[in-house]
């Protein structure tokens, strides 16, 4: 290998994912696409992690690969990671560390894990954490953020205490309306606003929990240890990792992630062009239905005449999937994939897995589109419309095999 | 012999507990910078905060959206970046990481 080359390798391997030599970017449609798919995994391991694909490290913002997303439980090493904060802490002393309620309430409490584990009653939920950017790359043109791919998802099995049960612990003051949360993620510059999400007190439901496990295990540093909050059904922003501070106001709070970050328009498309914003916007919240193809990936060889399984996952906000269809005859016709019991419920992956025999050598599209209780359904990638944010894409998955004889 | 191999256990035991309690250590990864005009003054401004990956990893953008964001890192997080300087920022943005559009 020539010098050159070598330093043009030791270069692509090392920036992870620069999505600015991607050949998808340089050209520019007005159409939303596919996500940019199959991005190399990093030769660097991130504390806790195995290696994923990474856009950042300061903060550090992984993202897993399509691989991992033909199991229920996505494993905590190769789970997803996005803070926004510069300054995060790389040690916690479980024996100072506590969470602050504060505020409009009767009593000031200071809960550390243990109190969380001994004087609380233990809940669990399986739920997906998806980041609202997640597949942004899919739209053209280019919104701001990061350029995720398919990847910045994951489902895990959460423990730890009801939300309402610590609430209720401190008593509420009368007038008492949101809830802000904050973790320990810190800005460089001390006047910067930290990362702090706000909650109406009506929307707290039993299943918004503190969670200090996840699958079974303490929260790996960078998905939120020891504690974070757990809002099923929403995106992931409003997930405070870290979780060290609950303060209960009387009044809406002035978030800048909240008031100009992680908006969509407030309008039925939740749609938008870049000419023509939309005047109105509203949090992005609730997840909308969407479904991923973990196994094959594109570029996979299979055989002709082989039963070949697809395997993958299909979520949505809450009111569980009903349906998945496949098609492998670019959206023609639909299958109908089989599903798993659902017995992990309607905040989880609904596994699917879709046995079949190709029958013609040369390239084969697999497509997935799932379809929710509400019968909400999937439309094609195309047909998903522009916002700014590039928030919410839940186009119709598609990989490419090849069939060979 | 018996009490020296549980005595390496235990040690290897609160090794282990150990290695769980002291936290973590982040890894730093470099993301290589086109060289151009501004390069360095571009760098230091931007890893005063973050890592060139998170740059980077917005895309190809118009000059407009590159203005835009070098505004709303002084005005909304407050970086030091002197409004003298926010011209050549923008240029170096544009001219390596843009779309060719102007807006």
């Amino acid at each position: 290998m020539q010098r050159r080359d070598f330093f043009k390798k030791a270069i692509t391997v090392a920036g992870g994912a620069v999505v600015g030599s991607t050949a998808a970017d340089a050209k520019e449609t007005v159409e939303t696409v596919h996500p940019v798919d199959n991005r190399k995994v990093s030769d660097i391991a991130f504390p806790q992690k195995r290696p994923l694909i990474t856009y950042s490290d300061r903060p550090p913002l992984l993202e897993s690969p399509r691989e991992v997303f033909t199991s229920a439980l996505t494993p905590n090493d190769l789970f997803f990671v996005r803070w926004h904060m510069p300054m995060i802490p790389t040690y916690i002393n479980l024996n100072t560390f506590h969470i602050s309620v504060n505020g409009e309430v009767k009593k000031k409490l200071k809960l550390s894990v243990e109190t969380l584990r001994k004087e609380f009653e233990a809940v669990e939920i399986t739920s997906v954490l998806q980041c609202g950017g997640n597949n942004r790359s899919a739209f053209h043109p280019t919104p701001g953020g990061i350029q995720w791919g398919v990847g910045a998802m994951g489902c895990a099995r959460w423990k730890g205490v009801k939300l309402k049960d610590v609430l209720a612990k401190a008593g509420l003051k009368k007038g008492a309306s949101w809830i802000k949360f904050n973790g320990l993620e810190k800005p460089v510059y001390t006047k910067t606003d930290g990362f702090v999400r706000a909650l109406e007190l009506n929307k707290v439901h039993d299943e918004i929990i503190i969670a200090y496990e996840m699958n079974g295990e303490a929260l790996p540093y960078l998905n939120g240890y020891p504690v974070r909050l757990i809002l099923p059904g929403f995106y992931s922003d409003s997930w405070i990792k870290m979780l060290s501070n609950i303060t209960v106001t009387s009044e809406k709070p002035q978030l800048h992630f909240m008031d100009h970050a992680y908006r969509v328009p407030d309008n039925d498309c939740e749609c938008e062009t870049p000419d023509n914003l939309a005047p109105k916007t509203k949090p992005i919240e609730e997840m909308n239905v969407n479904s991923l193809i973990g196994y094959p990936v594109s570029g996979t060889k299979v055989k002709k005449g082989a039963e070949l399984v697809v395997r993958g996952v299909a979520f949505d906000g809450g009111s569980g999937i009903e349906k998945v269809h496949i098609s492998t005859n670019g959206g023609h016709t639909w299958e109908e994939a089989k599903l798993d019991d659902g017995t992990q419920g309607n905040y989880a992956y609904r596994t699917f897995i879709y046995p079949f025999k190709p029958e013609q050598t040369g390239l084969l599209s697999i497509m997935s589109r799932a379809t929710n209780h509400k019968g909400e359904i999937q439309p094609f990638a195309h047909e998903v419309k522009w916002n700014h944010g590039g928030y919410k894409f839940n186009g119709i998955d598609e990989v490419t095999v090849e069939v060979v004889a | 012999m018996k009490r020296l191999l549980l005595a390496l256990l235990l040690l290897q035991a609160l090794l282990f507990a150990s290695d769980v309690n002291k936290g973590i250590k982040m890894p730093y990864m470099e993301f290589p910078m086109k060289p151009g005009k501004g390069m360095y003054s571009t760098k230091g401004k931007c890893n005063m905060c973050h890592s060139w990956g998170y740059t980077i990893n917005q895309g190809l953008q118009s000059k407009k959206f590159w203005r835009e964001k070098v505004i709303k890192m002084i005005e909304v997080f407050h970086a030091p970046i002197k409004q003298k300087d926010v011209d050549e920022v923008v240029e170096y943005l544009y001219t390596n990481y843009g779309n060719g559009k102007e807006e």
